[in-house]
């Protein structure tokens, strides 16, 4: 790069973006604060709504699925939200010369299409994934979401006992031919940033294409976008929060999530107590029960169990998931596949029978609020993320828990 | 030793490496080759928490990432 180049402010921000990665926590803050802005506007971030819409809408082109009660992609919020973080994140790897097409061996794909199955059955049955059920619901102050969460804990170290036999018995299944086209040459690869600023542009007109009928839908876009470029530059990821510190005693992951955490904690605090967005009596009610879902306590255990199992056996939680395949992870590919194709079979068959099981008890709203009061909700789930940070950063100083 | 971890996303990458440490001596040096992203971020701070000697890391043709690092 040139002296002139060097001196270009311009220049100096680009490479502050998308030169290195961000700390995750940065990266958590980011997305938090995003978080409680969609809150704002509508309700706050959800990844496995928004797949299951692209499944029902898979489904209903072949005549499996009645068309009238699909809502299409262009008109579904959270459809469309999830099709913006994948592109949110090309367009980060793209501007920061870090997309390629990335195959990996057979074993890897056929684990992303496994994992990806058992997402998409945990999420139907649990009402949410790692991001609506977690990462927005612990904020929300859903007493299911922190069942939710024990759950998706135990499911994620079995699953990793899991693929820690599985490479000690069966180092082949993750070895084997792989391919990674479209890289970019070292120093060079420009042509990466200009595809970059075309995505980015594609997404500015995309959001504009709503501004007169659907102003929401504007918002959702820019910010599912920004919510995938952040991602991507930071590697924000719900399974590595939970999984690091018992694998490598990393505690960064974990950090970054309880620091989003903590932001929306906040927000969405104020949102519920303040009726932000609510109009009359009755749907202050609802405002402050919006993403307090009916799963507490069984069919979120239930839910975020096999949830676990699923986003540690594919690599990446629904936003990991979303991220990676925008950054050219063929396995995370097979993944998000798997949650589309499986989602509306496991909402239409599965859930109705394990809803049949469950009685009522076991699977209602769940809002601390209620129980606790607003302080002592907040004061309850600030006290669990406290909890968590000092956990984590005592297991990577000690290494107890970590298996390597 | 050589680690081929070449299109292998998060978390393969590091449970390789990892694994691979224990099999080493200390001083012996590890070379891997690998594409994920992540792992550009994740091994050097991994080194620095086990004290493990992050040596060298090389953009390759290819999208590919050779890094060594050193068994302490």
């Amino acid at each position: 790069m040139s002296e002139s180049k060097e001196k270009n402010p311009l220049v100096q921000l680009f490479g502050t973006f998308f030169g290195k990665h961000w700390p995750v926590w940065v990266g958590g803050i980011v997305l938090g604060l995003l978080n409680i802005l969609l809150f704002a506007i509508k309700s706050p971030w959800g990844a496995s709504g928004g797949i299951t819409n692209w499944g029902d809408n898979f489904y209903s082109l072949f005549g499996l699925f009645d068309a009238k009660a699909v809502t299409a992609i262009n008109e579904s919020n959270y459809g469309m939200l999830v099709l913006l973080i994948v592109l949110g994140s090309f367009a980060g790897a793209l501007f920061s010369k870090e997309f390629a097409l990335r195959i990996p061996p057979k074993g890897e794909m056929i684990k992303g299409f496994l994992g990806g199955g058992l997402m998409a059955i945990g999420a139907t049955v649990g009402i949410g994934c790692s991001i609506g059920a977690f990462f927005s619901g612990v904020p929300a102050l859903s007493g299911g979401a922190i069942i939710f969460a024990i759950g998706m804990f135990a499911g994620v170290i079995l699953s990793l006992k899991y693929l820690i036999w599985e490479m000690e018995k069966f180092p082949k299944w993750s070895s084997g031919k792989s391919y990674n086209y479209l890289a970019a040459k070292p120093n060079q690869g420009n042509w990466q940033i200009i595809a970059g600023i075309i995505v980015l542009i594609a997404i500015i007109i995309m959001s504009y294409s709503y501004a007169k009928e659907n102003m929401v839908m504007s918002w959702f876009i820019i910010i599912a976008g920004l919510m995938g470029l952040i991602s991507q530059r930071s590697r924000f990821c719900i399974v590595k929060s939970f999984r690091d510190p018992f694998m490598s005693g990393e505690s960064e992951g974990a950090v970054g999530v309880i620091a989003g955490l903590a932001v929306s904690l906040i927000g969405f605090t104020a949102i519920k107590v303040f009726g932000i967005g609510a109009i009359g009596e009755l749907s202050i009610r609802a405002r402050e029960m919006t993403w307090v879902f009916p799963h507490f306590w069984a069919k979120a255990a239930v839910g975020g169990f096999i949830f676990g199992l699923g986003m540690t056996i594919a690599g990446g939680c629904a936003v990991g998931t979303l991220w990676r395949m925008g950054e050219g992870q063929v396995k995370l590919w097979f993944s998000g596949l798997a949650m589309v194709l499986i989602s509306p079979l496991s909402a239409k068959f599965l859930v109705p029978v394990v809803d049949n099981i469950l009685p009522q008890s076991a699977k209602f709203r769940n809002y601390l609020p209620d129980y606790l009061g607003y302080d002592g909700a907040f004061a309850l789930v600030l006290g669990i993320l406290l909890l968590w940070y000092w956990f984590v950063k005592w297991n990577e100083r000690t290494g107890r828990f970590s298996a390597f | 030793m050589t680690l081929d971890c070449k299109g292998l996303s998060c978390p393969m990458p590091m449970m390789k490496v990892a694994k691979a440490m224990k099999e080493l001596k200390s001083g012996e040096a590890l070379e891997m080759f690998g594409t994920d992203p992540g792992t550009k971020t994740d091994l050097p701070n991994w080194c620095t928490k086990t004290g493990n000697e992050f040596v060298e890391m090389t953009e390759l043709e290819g999208g590919v990432t050779r890094m060594v690092v050193k068994k302490a």
